[in-house]
C-alpha cells in the first residue's frame, strides 16, 4: 500500500438534540491511500455519510462536539483539519461561543478548509438534480471547475475542456448538454455531470456519497460503472459511501463496514468477495441479504 | 390569476414603463422655458391640434409641461430604486452570510431604519435641510434598504443548505462567487426588479405628493405632475385637461411600475421553479 492520503482517527461527532447530547459518530478511524478506493458500507444512520462529510467541514447544523484527528497528507506536509478548528474541540469557552452562533463555526471551518475544498477533496452528492445550480448551464459550472483547477486557460480553453469532461463522463452529445439546464437532464446524466463538474476541479480524493440513490437500477450500474472507468489511471483516491454491498465491492479495494456510528470491521475487498476469513455478523447478514458468499461468520 | 390576463397585465403595464422611460429620456434633453411658454391668448383651450391636451390657466402646452414634469422623477426615481436594490442586496447577502459583531451592528441598523415611517421622515428631512427631489430619492432609496435586504437575507440563509450551494462550496467556489453571482444574481433578480419598480413607483409618489403639496416639492414655473394637478385649486372647474391629465398620469404610471414589477417577478419566480 503506498502512502496515506487521508487518515481519520477516534473521529466523535455529537448533536445537541433537544433530548440531550447524541453521538453520532463514535471513534471512527480509517485511511485512504493515494489511488486506492475505500468503500464504506451502512445503513441509513450509522453515521457514514456524516464522518465522510466532516472531512470536508461540511457537517450540517451544528454539532456539538467534534473530536478526534482528521490528517490530510499533502504536498506540502501532514495537516489535521481538526487540530486547525481549536475552537471546535470539545470543552472550553470557545465551544460555548460557537454554539450560539453556528455561523461562526462555518466561518471557522471555511478558513481553515479553503485551501483543501476542491483541491485536496471534494464530493458528489446523492440527488444529482438538486447538487447542480438550476439556474446555470450545465457548461458554466464545468466551466467554473475547469477555471478554477487551471486559472492559465482563456475562455476558449476552460469550454473545450469541460466538453472534454463532459465526453469523459460518457455523456453523447456533449455540446448539447453544456448547453442545457439540469431540469433539462435525467437524473442519470445529471449525475454524469456532477461527476464531471467535481472531477473537472482535479481533486485528489472523492467523496461519493451514495451517488446512486434515487436512480434506476439500469442508471445506477452506469454510473458505477464510469466511476470504475475513471478510477482505473489510480490517479485519484476515492470514497465511496453506499449502502449496497454490491456496488462497494464493485468499486473498492478495501471495504469499512459502519453501524450506529462506529467501525464494525475493515477489511479487503477481495476477501468479502471471496468470503475468506472471518465476517461481523451484520456483514454476514449484508452479505446474505445480497445473496454473497458469505464465508465463516464469527 | 390565469395567464392570459397575467400576460395581458404584463404587455400593458409594460408599454407604459416603456413609454416613462422613453418620455424621462427625451424630456432631458428637449428644451423647455416655462416663462417663455406663457401665453395669454391662449388660456384654458381644449385639447386641439396645436395642442394636444390642450393648455393651463397660463396659456402654457398640458403635454409639454407633461412630458417636461418627468424630469422631476426620472432619474431621482432610477436612483432611488437603484441605491435600494444594491445597497439592500449587498447588506442582505452579507447578513444572510456572515457573522460577528459587525453582522449583528449592521443588522440593528437595518432595523432601526426599517422602523421610521418613510413619508414622515423625508418630510421632517424637507423641513431641516434644502428640499430638493434628488435628495429625497436618495433618502427614499435608503428607507427601502432594509424592506430588500430582509428579502435578500431570507433567500440567502433559505439556500445556504441547499445541496448545489454544499457543493459548489466542496468544489472549493469562492464564497463571494457563490453569494454575488450564484444567489444574489441567479435567484433574487425578480425580488430585486419588483423591489426597484416598488421604489421608483414610491419616488413619483413621494415627488407629486411634495410638489402637489407645494412648500417641499418642484416649485412652479418648473412643471411637475405633482404642481400640475395643484392646479385644480385656482381652476375653479374651468377646465379639466390641465390636471386630469397629469392626475390621471400619476395613477396609470405608479400602478403599471408596480404591475410591472410583480409580473416580472412573478414570472421570474415561476421560471426559477
Amino acid at each position: 500500500m503506498t502512502a496515506p492520503l487521508l487518515s481519520i482517527e477516534d473521529l466523535i461527532i455529537e448533536f445537541d438534540t433537544q433530548q440531550g447530547r447524541r453521538r453520532v459518530v463514535d471513534g471512527v478511524s480509517f485511511s485512504v491511500a493515494q489511488g486506492e478506493v475505500l468503500g464504506i458500507l451502512g445503513e441509513s444512520g450509522s453515521g457514514k455519510t456524516l464522518s465522510t462529510l466532516s472531512i470536508l467541514g461540511l457537517v450540517p447544523g451544528r454539532p456539538g462536539v467534534v473530536s478526534g484527528h482528521i490528517r490530510a497528507h499533502t504536498d506540502g506536509g501532514e495537516v489535521d483539519f481538526l487540530a486547525e478548528l481549536p475552537s471546535v474541540v470539545s470543552g472550553g469557552t470557545a465551544e460555548r461561543a460557537y454554539q450560539k452562533d453556528d455561523r461562526r463555526w462555518q466561518r471557522i471551518v471555511q478558513r481553515t478548509m479553503k485551501p483543501y475544498w476542491g483541491q485536496f477533496a471534494t464530493a458528489v452528492f446523492q440527488n444529482p438534480k438538486q447538487s447542480l445550480d438550476p439556474l446555470m448551464t450545465i457548461g458554466r459550472q464545468l466551466d467554473e471547475s475547469v477555471s478554477l483547477a487551471d486559472p492559465s486557460l482563456d475562455r476558449a480553453a476552460v469550454r473545450a475542456r469541460s466538453v472534454d469532461w463532459l465526453r469523459r463522463v460518457q455523456l453523447h452529445d456533449p455540446v448539447r448538454v453544456a448547453a442545457s439546464y439540469a431540469h433539462e437532464l435525467s437524473g442519470g446524466m445529471c449525475q454524469r455531470a456532477m461527476i464531471a463538474v467535481a472531477l473537472a476541479r482535479e481533486p485528489r480524493l472523492l467523496i461519493a456519497d451514495e451517488p446512486t440513490t434515487g436512480l434506476d437500477t439500469t442508471v445506477r450500474a452506469e454510473i458505477v460503472g464510469l466511476f470504475k472507468a475513471l478510477l482505473r489511471d489510480r490517479r485519484r483516491a476515492m470514497l465511496y459511501i453506499s449502502h449496497d454491498i454490491r456496488e462497494v465491492l464493485f468499486l473498492a479495494d478495501r471495504v469499512i463496514v459502519m453501524r450506529h456510528g462506529k467501525v464494525l470491521e475493515e477489511t479487503s475487498a477481495d476477501d468479502l468477495r471471496h468470503g475468506r476469513g472471518r465476517r461481523h455478523p451484520y456483514t454476514a447478514s449484508l452479505l446474505e441479504a445480497a445473496d454473497l458468499p458469505v464465508g465463516e461468520a464469527a | 390569476m390565469t395567464a392570459k390576463w397575467s400576460d395581458l397585465g404584463l404587455r400593458l403595464s409594460g408599454a407604459v414603463v416603456v413609454a416613462v422611460m422613453v418620455v424621462g429620456l427625451v424630456a432631458l434633453v428637449i428644451p423647455y422655458d416655462p416663462a417663455d411658454a406663457v401665453s395669454y391668448d391662449s388660456l384654458l383651450n381644449p385639447p386641439s391640434a396645436a395642442h394636444w391636451l390642450g393648455t393651463d390657466g397660463q396659456g402654457r402646452d398640458v403635454l409639454m409641461r407633461l412630458v417636461k414634469g418627468t424630469e422631476a422623477f426620472f432619474l431621482p426615481g432610477l436612483m432611488g430604486g437603484l441605491i435600494a436594490v444594491v445597497l439592500g442586496g449587498l447588506a442582505g447577502a452579507y447578513t444572510g452570510y456572515a457573522s460577528g459583531p459587525l453582522r449583528s451592528a449592521l443588522v440593528g441598523l437595518l432595523q432601526l431604519v426599517d422602523t421610521l415611517p418613510r413619508l414622515v421622515f423625508i418630510i421632517l428631512l424637507c423641513t431641516i435641510r434644502n428640499p430638493s427631489i434628488p435628495l429625497i430619492a436618495v433618502v427614499a432609496g435608503l428607507l427601502f434598504v432594509p424592506t430588500v435586504a430582509t428579502v435578500v437575507r431570507r433567500k440567502v440563509e433559505a439556500l445556504a443548505s441547499e445541496d448545489y450551494i454544499l457543493a459548489h462550496i466542496a468544489h472549493g467556489f469562492t464564497p463571494a462567487r457563490i453569494l454575488l453571482h450564484h444567489i444574489l444574481w441567479l435567484q433574487c433578480w425578480p425580488l430585486l426588479v419588483r423591489q426597484a419598480a416598488f421604489v421608483f413607483g414610491y419616488v413619483l409618489f413621494v415627488e407629486t405628493g411634495l410638489s402637489y403639496l407645494g412648500d417641499y416639492g418642484v416649485q412652479e414655473p418648473d412643471p411637475s405632475w405633482g404642481n400640475m394637478v395643484a392646479q385644480v385649486k385656482d381652476l375653479a372647474g374651468a377646465g379639466a385637461w390641465p390636471w386630469l391629465a397629469p392626475a390621471v398620469a400619476i395613477v396609470v404610471t405608479i400602478a403599471s411600475f408596480l404591475a410591472f414589477g410583480n409580473l416580472v417577478a412573478r414570472k421570474g419566480e415561476e421560471a426559477l421553479r
